[in-house]
């Protein structure tokens, strides 16, 4: 495999074989400096959320401690927190003192002669892990397609940390998805059968066997199963449901 | 971690790759163009004519996840009613597939498949697997109206796409209910089990086994050139069947002259 591709692999398959959290720090880096890069920002920085709820910063596209700080101090307060908290982005919020909003977080920014902060939660499917946080020293808006590059590069920090934390489940989510597309096809073939030897609908073929597996306490793809194989007869399912008898 | 500045240049390019790829994916989303996303920014991001995605379900058979063109989804049915193909060869080698000239005739590859992925528009195709470490899904399918091979960037675009589209698969099933294809994924997907509907149905028709009706089926829609997906819903619509005596296939069209 030619080497480029071999590390592209290796970006995105990082999380496989991790020895430890010291390589996910790497890449996070690499995203922070390639984000202060592509867009018209002048820091970024990634925060995670530990196991507790609480913020923390990962890694930066800066070393200058006075920098860091302002990371650190977003552990209580600040724009990252309340990004995390909701789940939304913040684009935008211009650096304005007095300010009541972020009081110990936003005079030291300005001091840094930042001017506006930007944030973008880590989100997937649902779920909040951390946040990226943008510093400008121009005033004004970000530009919309550089909000876009930054989104796509806060998913892509998401997906490498989730999948450090997930890769032992992908086995598992295989097996359950080549089931689940097993399942379907057997149902679906079932559905033809029944249909055909009855005359009704595919959705009243569908209920038959679904009221069948209920009465006799069967799985639905069990039912199917039978029904495909010939074992039960698909003219002969169950058409009304039982009552329980108490 | 990263010895030496080469290696940390060809991870900033790889980066950028990828940054493409998920703004690419989130464009779609916002466009409010979810069905067959995957497919679509496959296809854009390594510039071909068309991409197909296809999972494997049990005994090494196939089931289309979403294709990005008419043409790919007749050159994936095609696959799955042959047997024969990229996406075929891709999962059960585990590595990259490459037909550059499909019309050439020292392809013996692919006997069946050469000639009707020709015929469907198709002059180069391409396969890689969709894989997370040793776990493989399924296959991406690329192909293009002209021969020739992919570039170098092109291809690497396409492990990326593989790689992303395994993961984005993976992520779409997770908290499925058991049994259940993620809802999430059937809509992201243009799955079609009219032609297991189908077989069904077939398999009543000419007392025979599903299995033997799914194969019936697709043969048929192979040999007419029309879609599998086209003429299961012909079937299902009970318009078309198979005769119980003669096992031909006839019109069924019940109307009251």
């Amino acid at each position: 495999m030619a080497r480029e591709a071999l590390l592209i692999s290796t970006l995105v398959e990082l999380a496989d074989n991790l020895v430890d959290n010291f390589d996910v720090i790497d890449v996070l880096t690499v995203l922070s400096d390639r984000c202060v890069e592509a867009i018209d920002v002048d820091a970024a920085g990634v925060m995670l959320a530990s196991p507790g709820g609480e913020l923390q910063f990962v890694a930066s596209s800066s070393e200058s401690m006075r920098v860091l700080e302002l990371f650190q101090i977003q552990a209580d307060e600040g724009p990252c927190v309340d990004c995390f908290k909701d789940g939304k982005a913040i684009i935008n919020q211009a650096l304005n003192a007095p300010d009541t909003q972020w009081p110990r977080f936003t005079p030291r920014a300005i001091a840094q002669g930042f001017r506006s902060v930007h944030c973008l939660p880590l989100r997937l499917r649902g779920r909040t892990i951390g946040a990226l946080n943008l510093f400008r020293t121009e005033q004004g808006p970000l530009d919309a397609d550089d909000v876009i590059v930054a989104q796509g590069l806060a998913d892509v920090a998401t997906i490498a940390i989730l999948q450090h934390r997930t890769s032992l489940d992908a086995r598992l989510l295989n097996d359950q998805l080549s089931n689940a597309l097993n399942s379907r096809i057997i149902i679906e073939q079932a559905k033809g059968k029944v249909s055909q030897l009855t005359g009704c609908d595919m959705d009243q073929a569908f209920g038959r066997l679904r009221t069948h597996a209920r009465n006799h306490n069967l799985g639905l793809t069990d039912v199917a199963r039978s029904v495909v194989d010939g074992t039960l007869d698909a003219s002969r399912l169950d058409q009304l449901t039982k009552s329980k008898k108490s | 971690m990263w010895s030496s500045l080469d290696d940390s240049r060809v991870l900033t390019v790889a980066t950028d790759r990828l940054i493409a790829i998920l703004t690419l994916l989130r464009q779609h989303k916002r466009a409010g163009h979810e069905r067959g996303r995957l497919c679509a920014v496959a296809a854009e991001v390594t510039g071909q004519s068309g991409a197909g995605i296809a999972l494997a379900s049990e005994c090494g058979e196939f089931t289309s996840m979403c294709t990005s063109n008419k043409v790919a989804q007749r050159l994936m049915e095609l696959e799955i009613t042959v047997g024969e193909g990229p996406c075929v060869d891709a999962s059960r080698f585990s590595g990259a597939i490459e037909e550059v000239e499909l019309a050439s005739s020292s392809s013996s590859r692919w006997l069946a498949y050469s000639p009707a992925a020709e015929a469907a528009g198709a002059r180069a195709v391409f396969g890689f697997p969709l894989c997370i470490g040793a776990i493989c899904l399924g296959a991406l399918s690329l192909y293009r109206d002209r021969p020739g091979p992919l570039t170098e960037a092109q291809a690497s675009d396409a492990y990326l796409m593989a790689s992303v589209a395994a993961r984005a698969v993976l992520s779409m099933q997770a908290g499925a209910p058991r049994d259940m294809i993620g809802d999430e994924l059937e809509r992201e997907g243009t799955f079609d089990f009219a032609v297991h509907q189908a077989a069904g149905m077939v398999s009543v028709q000419g007392s025979m086994s599903v299995g033997d009706a799914l194969v019936a089926v697709r043969a048929h829609a192979f040999a007419n050139d029309c879609t599998s997906s086209a003429l299961s819903v012909r079937i299902v619509a009970r318009e078309l069947c198979l005769d119980p005596e003669t096992h031909e296939w006839r019109d069924a069209g019940v109307r009251d002259e």
